[in-house]
Formats: structure tokens, C-alpha cells, sequence
């Protein structure tokens, strides 16, 4: 029985538009610094754009869809960690504060 | 018998494999993980400084050149693109090509100590140094790790592109190439989870 296996790219077209992506993604945020919106507007706009250029990065550079199990867990928790964070400590920065003092 | 109890019917499709490869070799890949687990823990002591100090965060990012942040980022990203397609064109036989995306690559990594020298620079040029405050020094913390595993990887990228001028790396063979190019794409994602940090959200 012949087994469907997906193999990794030999085109560099998706390579392309993920760097003009990133590229992209990288000159927006300084405008978001500057004061788009409200504060805790622009803390879910970053923790967004950061979610979104790993995950570029791991599906299209690493091709993470195509490897083992294990480093996709691992790039995925890696990815998701910070943006969490940022949403978490956006929202309950005081009960934070409070539950990581000494 | 335990591997005939230990095997699963598989899903074919769309879904992702069920074992899927390994990127470059599984030695590269206990590496990656070190890498992350050492940020996750520089993260967590960011986010506690944060949470503690709200006010030194807000107003010292503000204080950074936002444009070295900038440059920084622009050259990680573009690395980490030249090198993976090193590796795309070394895949379709181009050889000669891998090679000159390789050392486009190379160029667009030395440009980050570069950088880093000149932002410091600009940073004592404007009065900021390591006892500037909590917010700096996390920052300093944080980048310079960051640029010691960025070191690393310029290192990397010399020896396969000396592996890969004699030609060791073929289209059926480039594990070490690969390899390379994982770890050089983890340094750039953790750069773009600390870039925000420092220079974005004030």
C-alpha cells in the first residue's frame, strides 16, 4: 500500500510572501507604539502580531506542519506563551503582581 | 509484538503526520529547547519586573531607539528568509544558489552586532546604561543573551557555509544545513518576542 507522505517545499514563492509578511508586520508596530487606540487596545494588537509572525515563522522557515510531534508542541507553547502573558498581566497585572511577590 | 501494540492507524488528509520529521537532527533540536526554556524564564522575570514596576516599563520604552528595534528586527527576519531559502534551493538541486542565499544570510546576521554596537552607543550617547533603572536592565539582560545566541549562530552559519563550499551538502543529504537553519529561525522568533518588549509596548 502506497503511504501519502507530505514533503517539505522546493519553491521559494511561500518563502517570499512570509519575509514580506514579517516585513510588514514589523513596520506596522512602531505606528502601534505611537498610540493607536487605547492602551489595553494596543497590548491585544502586539500580543497579536506576536502570535502571528512565530507562527509564520515556524510553519513557513521551520515547516513545523511537517515535523515530528513533539517540536510542533514545542513551537507552539513557545509561540503562545508571551501572548498569553501580555493578555494576562494586560488584564490582571495587579493579581500578578501581588501573587509573584516575595 | 510491542511494536505491533505500540502501532495506530494513522489519518491521512490534511491533518498533520503523526510522526512527522526532524528538522536538521534531533541534537540541534535538544538545543532549540534549552534555548527556549533559558527565554521562558527571562520572559517570566519580564513579565514579574512589569507587573511590579508598571510605570518604569511605560516610560523606558519610550526612552530606547525605537529604530534600532526596528533595524534589528528587519535584519533577523531577512536572515532567517535568506537561509531558508538556502535550504529551499539546495532542495531543488540549485546548489550554487543554496550557497549565495547562504552568504546573504551571513551578511544580513552580521548586521545585528552591528546594530547592537551603534544602539549602545546611542544608549550611553542619551544616559542609559545598566543602572538606569529596573526596565534597564532587564533590557540589557534579556538583549544581551539574546546576542550571545545570536553569536552562536553566526558561528553556525560560517561552518556550513565552509561544509557547504566543498560541497558536503547535497539535495538528498543536508541535515547539517537544516540544521543551522532551525536554530537560526528559533534565535529569530524568541528576537521577535523580545523586540516588542522593549520597543513597542510603552
Amino acid at each position: 500500500m502506497e503511504s501519502i507522505e507530505r514533503k517539505p517545499a522546493t519553491s521559494l514563492r511561500p518563502l517570499v510572501l512570509t519575509w514580506l509578511a514579517l516585513v510588514g508586520l514589523t513596520l506596522l508596530s512602531p505606528l502601534l507604539g505611537n498610540g493607536l487606540g487605547g492602551q489595553e487596545a494596543v497590548q491585544l494588537i502586539v500580543a497579536a502580531i506576536i502570535w502571528i509572525k512565530g507562527h509564520l515563522v515556524a510553519r513557513h522557515f521551520i515547516e513545523a506542519e511537517l515535523a515530528h510531534p513533539f517540536i510542533r508542541s514545542v513551537l507552539r507553547f513557545f509561540i503562545a506563551f508571551t501572548p498569553i502573558a501580555i493578555v494576562l498581566t494586560t488584564f490582571f497585572g495587579d493579581r500578578f503582581a501581588r501573587f509573584a511577590s516575595l | 509484538m510491542i511494536a505491533n501494540t505500540m502501532s495506530l492507524p494513522t489519518t491521512l488528509g490534511d491533518a498533520p503526520p503523526a510522526t512527522g520529521r526532524v528538522p536538521g537532527n534531533k541534537g540541534i533540536w535538544v538545543g532549540i529547547c534549552c534555548e527556549f526554556v533559558e527565554f521562558l524564564v527571562l520572559f517570566v522575570v519580564y513579565f514579574v519586573a512589569r507587573a511590579h514596576f508598571p510605570d518604569a516599563f511605560h516610560s523606558g520604552a519610550e526612552r530606547l531607539s525605537q529604530a534600532a528595534g526596528v533595524v534589528i528586527t528587519l535584519l533577523m527576519v531577512s536572515s532567517s528568509f535568506f537561509i531558508a531559502c538556502s535550504v529551499t534551493s539546495l532542495r531543488a538541486g540549485r546548489r550554487r544558489e543554496s550557497i549565495a542565499w547562504l552568504i546573504a544570510g551571513l551578511v544580513a546576521a552580521l548586521g545585528y552586532p552591528v546594530a547592537k554596537y551603534l544602539e549602545i552607543q546611542w544608549n550611553l550617547a542619551h544616559g542609559i546604561d545598566g543602572e538606569s533603572g529596573i526596565f534597564f536592565t532587564v533590557y540589557y539582560y534579556l538583549t544581551f543573551t539574546h546576542m550571545v545566541h545570536a553569536f552562536w549562530g553566526i558561528l553556525g552559519i560560517l561552518w556550513v557555509l565552509t561544509r557547504h563550499s566543498f560541497g558536503i551538502y547535497t539535495a538528498d543529504e543536508h541535515s547539517g544545513l537544516e540544521a543551522l537553519a532551525s536554530y537560526w529561525h528559533a534565535t529569530d522568533i524568541i528576537w521577535l518576542v523580545i523586540f516588542p518588549f522593549f520597543y513597542v509596548l510603552a
